[in-house]
């Protein structure tokens, strides 16, 4: 009980602080509505070729935005030094990045949920229960994005580099996440009987529960001195 | 003054290792050389083109090997903060690229007659290469803007580790993602001609006594680095105490 209402008051904190500011939110949302928009300049929306790659380009505007938000996570820690501060307090290393991670996949899934909406106005889907599984997804991906991410950017918090450093670090590692959820995806989008569906959804959750355990025993390593 | 002996008695120790494993060496590239140019049929449908197979194989296997080197030292120097399981994992990852490298570049000669596609996306083999390369070159990147310390050897030790848990779900996502593509090849290398393993299991020893050699080798002269880069220091900083 008193874990988890530790952890909510750190998630809690940097929400509050986002809710005041909006500043990485604002930023991330509108650098995938830009990524969204130059795709549509880029391929004719109303090609039904486009169609068979919407998942595609929906997926890679909600993930390569979602570094702004991470960055920005531990930046705003570093510079006041309050990561010192929470450092110092008489709490387990976990529940800092437990709190963290909420935070982060908390916001990350509001701002995909936004895209979200957008993609589907921009690109004119007809609507049907399918989607549903959308946010679903979302949730699924956000977490593994969130934990590796979380754990990469108290990493490169403290370097110059860290803009550029922390999508070279995480993209490579998050190339099955693309590819399972830009193929569950397209299954979402077609007409036709789910095939692969309920097992991109398990690898999903698979390399949730790998990449959410392993961040979190070396999230300790990360924060230590 | 530091005590450097230490990390210079590894370096020595490695350095011996490394010189006794060159004498096999010799031999086994040798013997891996004439086996996938002389003794190995040649293949009926592929050609000699296919004689590539033999090194490609062997590359591309003691490369997983390397990053499970640096993922089994990454863990080490979290557990014993000794500097030589740092610069052992760095070490094998140099020499992993170099190898991921040559299969990826042999790889394209050999697809391109047989299968005409120079880079066969959706294998999984294929493509978890590639993937590998990539997580690796990350790791020299961060490597590379991280000042020396106990912290840079930490965060590389982590990335080392995450990197090598991605591996098996690379391989799961791409193996599913192919079902879905037309299949381009099929799997070779179940029914081999008795020759041809010969061959390839005499370039696979190879390649991995190659490996131990240059990682060691490799490791001997960063800990060398390291040393000297103390020592320097530290002569400087007498130099500003002197004065």
């Amino acid at each position: 009980m008193k874990t988890l209402r530790l952890i909510w008051t750190l998630t809690a904190k940097d929400l509050r602080i986002e809710y005041r500011s909006r500043q990485a939110f604002l930023t991330t949302v509108f650098f995938a509505l830009l990524i969204l928009i130059i795709f549509n300049f880029a391929f004719d929306p109303g090609d039904e070729k486009i169609r068979a790659a919407a998942s595609g380009i929906l997926w890679v505007s909600l993930l390569f935005p979602g570094v702004i938000q991470l960055n920005r996570s531990f930046q705003s820690e570093r510079e006041e030094g309050t990561l010192f501060a929470l450092i110092l307090s008489p709490v387990d290393r976990g529940i800092i990045f437990v709190g963290k991670l909420l935070a982060n996949w908390i916001l990350l899934t509001l701002v995909d949920l936004l895209i979200l909406g957008a993609f589907l106005i921009f690109y004119n889907f007809p609507l049907s229960s399918r989607l549903f599984w959308l946010p679903l997804l979302l949730v699924l991906v956000g977490l593994v994005f969130s934990s590796v991410g979380t754990l990469f950017a108290a990493m490169v918090s403290g370097l110059r580099t860290r803009d550029v450093l922390l999508p070279i670090l995480l993209f490579p590692i998050l190339v099955p996440v693309v590819i399972a959820a830009v193929n569950a995806t397209r299954e979402l989008f077609g007409t036709g009987e789910f095939q692969f569906f309920y097992q991109w959804i398990k690898l999903l959750v698979v390399t949730d529960v790998v990449f959410l355990a392993g961040a979190f025993l070396l999230f300790d390593f990360v924060v230590e001195d | 003054m530091t005590d450097y002996s230490p990390e210079l008695r590894t370096a020595a120790t490695w350095l011996r290792w490394a010189k006794w494993l060159q004498v096999p060496l010799y031999f086994l590239v040798l013997i891996g050389l004439y086996g996938a140019f002389v003794y190995a049929p040649t293949e009926r449908v592929m050609g000699d083109v296919q004689r590539i197979f033999y090194h490609h194989v062997a590359a591309a296997f003691d490369a997983f090997l390397a990053f499970f080197i640096v993922f089994v030292a990454g863990i080490l120097y979290l557990a014993t903060r000794k500097v030589l399981w740092d610069q052992l994992a760095a070490a094998a990852v140099e020499v992993g690229i170099v190898f991921t490298t040559i299969v990826l570049t042999t790889g394209p000669v050999w697809a391109k007659p047989v299968w005409n596609t120079w880079f066969p996306w959706g294998d999984p083999r294929v493509m978890t290469t590639l993937v590998l390369w990539l997580i690796y070159v990350a790791y020299l990147i961060l490597r590379s803007s991280l000042p020396e310390g106990d912290k840079k050897y930490k965060f590389c030790a982590v990335f080392g580790i995450i990197g090598f848990l991605d591996v098996p779900i690379v391989w799961m996502s791409i193996r599913w993602w192919r079902t879905i593509h037309p299949v381009v090849i099929t799997s070779s290398g179940a029914n081999l001609e008795p020759r041809m393993l010969q061959s390839m299991l005499a370039a696979i020893l190879a390649w991995f006594v190659a490996l131990f050699v240059l990682v060691l080798l490799r490791g001997a002269m960063r800990l060398h680095a390291l040393a000297v880069e103390q020592l320097r220091q530290e002569i400087l900083d007498r130099g500003r105490t002197a004065a």
